[in-house]
């Protein structure tokens, strides 16, 4: 066996291993395992990139799985990195967030032997190439998952956002079981290179094929209106887990899709249309939503939805240079994709694991009640700022990067002159811009409200940061986030055998010269940095002679300021939702007793998604119409169901006999 | 060698059309103006003063202003000039321009949350809240020019439109009056906002300024000066005929600045402020008229929608 499997499979067996250590050294365990799994997969996920060779290992299993292909091709090779890198940078903020619990009574073995099922089936989603044993491992995926989100199961709320997503997750694989097995039937195989041919032969099929698994792997991606599950799960689930689930196990979504396209020769542009469209709306609802939450979770998960809907229209955009046989705009579709994808895991990780730091400290996920903390928090607010500078795709940071490349192929898409791709085109570039400047709105009322201006209520104890273990997980993104945002070649780099596989013409120097457009960029944020350095030293030297005094923040000579006059997460958004009050109405519940003197009142805002009510509810409501006709059989009375299993078998019985006969 | 003498130019010229402003509005009230060199002596006082900073704020508020003005900046050099071009350019160099421009509104907002005043907050919303109209109709706009010229870097779209056919000239009015419509909300200028109200509670770019003074406040408004010049300049590239000798194509760039400054200072003079809640009205005007070009320019490229 080969050290990459064995490297996968050895979070497992951190998982294992920790069951029989004490509570205290659990994580830090664990961490040396997952690090291990680094070390022993890394080359083989750094070699089969470089170099474009896969790696492919056949094993044989007994009757019902057989013959079952283990593939590392760059694609695959590409969301291992992400998914290695990613686990064992949970595994060290595990050591530090999970402290809080020790001693506890919490159920902290459980807790990291799913972590490390869940890190290797995911890295065993990315190179199974065969549908059953790809089956079970996006199930055993979702399992762990989900008792990973139910870690704090004593609380109402965890249980409840749980099922749901657990629910969620097993609607979204009712529709790949289907999607694998209508395929597999046609083709008479489970391997997944047996259905280029199928999707070849019965071209007529493809778009149900295709929407069957973009349904199935869209609802673990998140995107529009399968997203229900991510504002639920997200501040259920344990801070390090929220990031690794945003982070990286969204992402194996996108494969799904990914590899979807590359099974199809032949893409209809309708439905490159379609997942644009669906992108551009994943993105703007995401966003849209994300504004008006209270809690910092809750809207990092909106985010996330935004961030697949970006990664959406760039797939449209890949999907559309494809079906319209132009090479260029594909690689850039692709390439936005793949950026977008190692980009929002860096950003979204990090910002999960600030979020974490400041809950840890605050045990509070209001945003209203924070505040100020950037004083209590410097090292983790200056990285926080770094993230959200880069989600919101600034330069000199990665966000920026990835969004430029889809910029820059919607752009080039008009060059293919079809009416439907201009205005799509022109939709995709005014929608990112829209779903660009909500996103600042979002992030700075997140980092201005939380870690700015003044404490909205007292805490108990001073935030301080004391524990390493969650700030090196921040640190290591912080390097990516500049190393990528400045140097986008490093990335590019490893994308270059990715890219071919969507569109054969797509290298450095194809048709157009993208090596010198990436070192233009890199000697113009270079510029822009210096440009920072030289003005700010010119202020320090200007001021250098002259008097700083320290003075309390002017308020037009009023002398009783106290935080709460400060704005708040409702009042900040407050004029923007407005505007979008269609999209995202805002309700808000006023009690307040009228009497001579005043009384106590109270006032709740609470933000509606309205694609969760339009279309996710009038469904689960018709369907549990539907199901109430058949509820007659269930009567609770064991004598009932035994009398179903008799008939059952009856039936059964006479069928068999009947095709005999 | 002459666009960085050209950006030096601009960098330089920007006070002094402030000052222009100033002039024609004192102008027209019949007031005695100010020199147009105002502007100047008002950033000199700033750059020898000392500061004041605020208790409450933290590390963001003394970058935030250094960021701002490297940012604004930075989006110069992608700003073309007529005929001569731009400082940097590259393939899609708009996204660069457009999102600088977007990073220092950024640093200019989490600057003015930092302080904890309330004005402040109020003055931030207000700024993200127009923000997201502008960006999207000027996004919309730099689309359609790419559509239009088949072009994605700001030079070539520019060198292109204006050798192009005949049909550009209505395109042309459309995104001179659009991008006037963004200086105006970038500049905040009346009917937007009102920079010389006295007011707190109606300012939107002044107020999130309140808690800056000295070297940091010059910076601030040095960088909103050039933001404003920047756009004009990018007005003006529509504006200037082909086959000119560069010499004069350059006056009647400076020319064409100076009457776009001019039409700002009578706009203020003529047109009251609008109410808060009736800005972004204002503003989707901006995004009608460039939705339209984008309609005509569609309408033209594919011969209609059979």
């Amino acid at each position: 066996m080969d050290l990459f499997l064995i490297g996968s499979l050895f979070f497992l067996f951190g998982g294992i291993a920790v069951i029989f250590i004490g509570e205290n050294y659990k994580s830090k365990i664990y961490i040396v395992f997952s690090a291990v799994a680094n070390i022993l997969a890394l080359p083989a996920v750094f070699n089969t990139l470089i170099s474009g060779e896969s790696y492919i290992w056949s094993y044989i299993f007994s009757f019902p799985i057989g013959k079952v292909n283990f593939v590392l091709d760059p694609l695959s090779a590409f969301f291992a990195l992400i998914i290695l890198i990613g686990s064992f940078l949970a595994s060290c903020y595990s050591a530090g967030y999970m402290k809080m619990y020790i001693g506890k009574n919490a159920q902290l073995s459980a807790y990291h032997f799913f972590l490390g099922l869940m890190s290797t089936s995911m890295i065993f989603v990315v190179v199974v190439q065969d549908a059953i044993l790809f089956l079970i491992s996006w199930e055993l995926m979702s399992i762990a998952s989900f008792f990973l989100v139910t870690f704090e199961n004593e609380k109402i709320e965890v249980r409840k956002a749980g099922i749901y997503y657990f629910t969620s997750m097993q609607i979204g694989v009712a529709f790949l079981i289907a999607g694998f097995a209508w395929i597999s039937s046609l083709s008479g195989s489970l391997d997944f290179n047996s259905f280029n041919e199928v999707f070849i032969k019965y071209n007529h099929l493809s778009i149900f094929f295709f929407l069957l698994f973009f349904i199935g792997f869209g609802t673990k991606a998140g995107f529009i209106p399968m997203h229900t599950w991510l504002p639920r799960a997200h501040p259920a689930a344990p801070t390090s887990i929220s990031a690794l689930m945003s982070g990286v196990m969204i992402k194996t979504g996108i494969y799904g899709i990914l590899r979807i396209i590359l099974l199809m020769d032949i893409i209809p542009a309708s439905l490159a249309y379609f997942v644009l469209l669906i992108g551009l709306i994943t993105g703007i609802v995401g966003i849209a939503n994300a504004i008006s939450q209270h809690d910092f979770k809750k809207l990092l998960a909106y985010s996330s939805i935004e961030n697949i809907g970006i990664i959406g229209i760039a797939i449209g955009l890949g999907m559309i240079g494809k079906a319209y046989g132009n090479d260029l705009v594909a690689g850039f579709g692709f390439l936005g994709v793949l950026l977008h994808t190692f980009n929002h895991f860096t950003f979204k990780s990090a910002l999960f694991y600030g979020a974490g730091v400041v809950y840890s400290q605050t045990h509070t996920r209001n945003i209203d009640l924070l505040g100020g903390l950037a004083k209590h928090l410097p090292k983790t607010s200056i990285m926080f700022l770094f993230a959200t500078v880069a989600i919101s795709g600034f330069p000199l940071l990665n966000g920026f990067v990835g969004e430029f490349f889809i910029y820059s192929g919607l752009a080039k898409s008009f060059s293919i002159q079809n009416i439907g791709v201009s205005i799509l085109a022109i939709l995709g570039i005014s929608g990112l811009a829209f779903i660009g400047s909500m996103a600042m709105i979002t992030f700075t009322k997140l980092f201005g409200l939380t870690f700015l201006g003044m404490s909205r209520s007292e805490f108990h104890t001073v935030p301080e940061e004391k524990n390493n273990f969650m700030l090196f997980p921040m640190s290591i993104l912080v390097v990516f986030m500049f190393l990528v945002g400045l140097s986008p070649i490093t990335i590019i780099y490893l994308l270059l055998k990715v890219l071919p596989m969507f569109s054969p013409h797509f290298t450095l120097s194809g048709y157009i010269d993208l090596l010198s457009l990436i070192n233009s960029i890199t000697i113009s944020l270079a510029i822009f940095l210096l440009f920072i350095v030289v003005i700010y030293n010119l202020r320090k030297l200007l001021i250098s002679k002259r008097s700083i005094k320290k003075f309390k923040t002017w308020d037009c000579g009023y002398q009783g300021v106290t935080s709460k006059m400060q704005y708040t997460s409702g009042s900040y958004a407050h004029p923007f939702m407005q505007l979008i009050s269609k999209l995202v109405p805002i309700e808000i519940n006023v009690e307040k007793e009228s009497a001579l003197f005043p009384k106590e009142a109270s006032l709740k805002s609470s933000s509606l998604d309205v694609s969760e009510g339009l279309i996710i509810q009038p469904i689960i409501s018709a369907l549990r119409k539907f199901m109430d006709l058949f509820s007659w059989i269930q009567s609770g009375r064991m004598q009932q169901y035994i009398i179903y299993g008799l008939i059952f078998l009856l039936v059964l019985l006479i069928w068999i006999l009947g095709v005999e006969l | 060698m002459i666009k960085i003498i050209l950006t030096l130019a601009v960098l330089s010229l920007a006070p002094m059309f402030v000052g222009v402003i100033n002039k024609v509005k004192a102008i027209w009230a019949g007031r005695h103006a100010a020199s147009i060199f105002q502007p100047y002596y008002d950033l000199l006082k700033l750059f020898r003063k000392g500061e004041v900073i605020s208790t409450t704020t933290s590390f963001v508020f003394e970058i935030a202003p250094s960021i701002n003005l490297a940012a604004v900046i930075f989006a110069l050099l992608f700003t073309p000039f007529p005929y001569i071009g731009a400082v940097l350019k590259f393939d899609s160099d708009f996204v660069i321009f457009a999102y600088s421009l977007g990073l220092a509104k950024f640093f200019l907002v989490i600057a003015s949350l930092d302080t904890g005043s309330s004005f402040e907050g109020m003055g931030a919303n207000r700024e993200v809240t127009f923000s997201t109209i502008v960006e999207t109709a000027f996004f919309v706009l730099l689309g359609t020019l790419a559509f239009i010229t088949n072009q994605t870097s700001f030079e070539q779209m520019f060198i292109m439109l204006n050798s192009s056919a005949n049909y550009t000239l209505l395109i042309k009015l459309l995104f001179v009056v659009s991008l006037f419509i963004m200086l105006l909300a970038e500049g905040s200028r009346v009917p937007i906002d009102d920079p010389n109200t006295h007011l707190e509670l109606t300012m939107i770019h002044e107020v999130m300024l309140l808690d800056y003074s000295g070297v940091n406040l010059a910076f601030m408004v040095f960088a909103s000066q050039i933001k404003m010049l920047v756009i004009a300049l990018l007005i003006s590239n529509f504006l200037i005929p082909l086959n000119l000798p560069i010499t004069l194509a350059l006056l009647l760039c400076l020319v064409s600045i100076f009457l776009i400054y001019l039409c700002v200072g009578l706009v203020e003079s003529l047109i009251a402020r609008t109410r808060i809640s009736h800005v972004p009205q204002f503003l989707f005007l901006m995004t009608a008229l460039a939705l339209t070009s984008f309609a005509i320019v569609a309408f033209f490229t594919h011969g209609g929608i059979k």
